[in-house]
């Protein structure tokens, strides 16, 4: 598994977009930067400084986003090129295809949210918007690894579907209704959709000053949720490459 | 115990209601060259794949190796190299990276083998060129590399000189040839070029419609085809012509293939007596030749009708 998870990685070599794609990472903690110059004052929390630049949108809506771009791209150039009967008398296993692909993503994720981490701190520190705290950058760390690890595993229906496309089109736009449905229904169940049954987890001790979940807080029930969708995800991406030739 | 490498017995393959491969029953031989030859869309390519296990049978069996294959054979998979439709490589990297990156997959041992089969095919090693850039033939080449770096047994070749300048056909054809004789390899390889099997092939089988309509050694397929005396006269000779044959020469043997050809199928009549014959009696005689039917003749009266190179 480790040998195709290399692979994967030396097979992403000039495609300069898919490392692009690393740099919304620095998105929302701009965005966060020029909320604090102009609209906050200096000396704040700096839990409501990560707030903004890293639990808010970038958790919801773009690193989802990016994610789904990212599994789509992973999948659809083996299969523009009909690369996967290569691949298949090699032999690789279909599954390990799958989850060597899912592995990429699991990396991808986790450094996403570590650029977002250390994006967070150099721009709330180094213009004095808040004092340097180790405590807080440690959660911060700790949070970011936590959504980077639990968040690909919410993607993982995502991949799954981009495995039983052909296309792009389909996964992309996929992606988009996934995210903003894990939004909206927020305030709705939160144990439906994965993407919200990880903000629960991720903010199960409801120390991130603003957020307001509308529901009891119950971890179990969202492992569940994201279980079940990845088990369905699994089944889906085996059927669909077991048609695949 | 046989000596078959491939054998498939009443091999069949239906796509919804179209039956693409009808009852084939193919044999190849160790250590040889079996073409597989047909017009495109004539199930070929199908009949690799199931040999590969990449597409189900509907009915019937395949024997790899003497292995049964049912489904993805990872046992069979080693000792087989193959190319099937045109091969896809990323973009994204250069061709020796690409080879790299299957020979880190397939975990071959041996030293050098990517370097080895870059060179028997004729592309550059360690090039910076990406395959994106690649001309359709490079691409041919570096499939072919990458059905062989990792030292086969059994090679699976659906149309290898596809896209190839004739110089490169050459090359593969050679280089091909060379692997079945020199290091004992078994090739399937299909072509819907005649010449191409004529000139490669040990063993041949044709196939048309997905039905193998015959199946035989090249040199047993050759002497099949009829040697024949090829005469040249005038529009307006040839009626005289037949009654001079076969009044004079008493020739039943023949056919008359246009409005100036004849065809004399019993070879052992004195060509210049013929000549002197028909001269004498005021016909032009324009040419008079002993010839062979071609494959391509036999091809064509076999599958009853043209479309092949």
């Amino acid at each position: 598994m480790l040998r195709l998870i290399k692979i994967e990685f030396l097979k992403l070599r000039r495609r300069k977009f898919v490392w692009l794609m690393l740099l919304a990472a620095l998105f929302m903690p701009f965005l966060a930067l020029l909320y604090f110059k102009y609209v906050k004052e200096t000396g704040g929390d700096p839990l409501q400084f990560y707030r903004w630049s890293a639990f808010s949108y970038t958790i919801f809506i773009i690193l989802p986003v990016v994610l789904g771009i990212l599994c789509t791209m992973l999948i659809y150039e083996e299969n523009q090129y009909d690369m996967l009967k290569q691949l298949w008398i090699v032999p690789i296993s279909k599954m390990g295809y799958f989850f060597s692909k899912f592995c990429v993503v699991l990396i991808y994720s986790i450094c996403f949210m570590l650029i977002t981490a250390v994006a967070s701190v150099m721009f709330s520190v180094l213009p004095g918007y808040v004092a340097f705290d180790w405590k807080s950058v440690l959660y911060l760390l700790k949070t970011c690894l936590e959504i980077g690890i639990i968040i690909s595993f919410a993607m993982l229906p995502i991949l799954a579907i981009a495995a039983s496309q052909k296309g792009y089109i389909l996964p992309v736009c996929i992606t988009l209704v996934y995210s903003f449905l894990s939004f909206s229904l927020m305030t709705v169940n939160m144990y439906l959709h994965p993407l919200s049954s990880m903000a629960v987890i991720v903010m199960r001790n409801g120390d991130i000053p603003g957020v307001v979940l509308t529901q009891a807080i119950n971890v179990p029930l969202a492992f569940l949720c994201i279980c079940i969708w990845d088990i369905a995800a699994v089944l889906l991406a085996n059927i669909a490459l077991g048609r695949r030739k | 115990m046989n000596d078959f490498v491939i054998e498939t017995k009443q091999l069949t393959k239906i796509y919804g209601e179209q039956t693409v491969v009808s009852t084939v029953n193919l044999h190849v031989k160790k250590g040889r060259i079996y073409g597989l030859l047909g017009r495109n869309g004539a199930g070929k390519t199908t009949i690799m794949k199931t040999i590969l296990g990449l597409t189900p049978i509907t009915s019937g069996e395949v024997d790899v190796f003497g292995k049964n294959i049912k489904g993805r054979e990872k046992r069979v998979y080693p000792r087989i190299g193959a190319i099937i439709e045109t091969p896809g490589f990323y973009p994204n990297l250069t061709g020796t990276e690409n080879l790299e990156i299957f020979e880190k997959l397939r975990g071959t041992a041996a030293p050098q083998a990517v370097e080895n089969a870059m060179k028997v095919v004729g592309l550059p090693y360690k090039d910076k060129k990406l395959f994106s850039k690649y001309s359709l033939g490079m691409k041919q080449r570096l499939g072919i590399a990458n059905a062989i770096f990792h030292d086969p047994e059994l090679l699976i070749l659906d149309e290898p000189t596809n896209g190839l300048d004739p110089i490169g056909i050459s090359e593969v054809r050679n280089f091909i040839k060379n692997l079945s004789v020199e290091r004992g390899k078994t090739i399937l390889i299909s072509s819907h070029i005649l010449s191409e099997i004529s000139l490669l092939a040990d063993d041949i089988g044709i196939i048309d419609h997905g039905v193998l309509l015959e199946e035989s050694s090249m040199s047993k397929m050759e002497n099949k085809n009829r040697k024949y005396i090829l005469l040249q006269v005038s529009d307006i000779d040839i009626p005289k012509a037949s009654l001079i044959l076969e009044r004079q020469f008493q020739l039943k043997d023949y056919s008359v293939q246009n409005n100036h050809t004849l065809r004399l199928y019993d070879t052992a009549l004195d060509m210049g007596e013929i000549n002197k014959a028909l001269v004498t009696q005021n016909i032009t005689v324009i040419s008079s030749q002993l010839c062979n039917d071609t494959l391509e003749d036999y091809f064509k009266k076999i599958t009853g009708g043209e479309g092949i190179a």
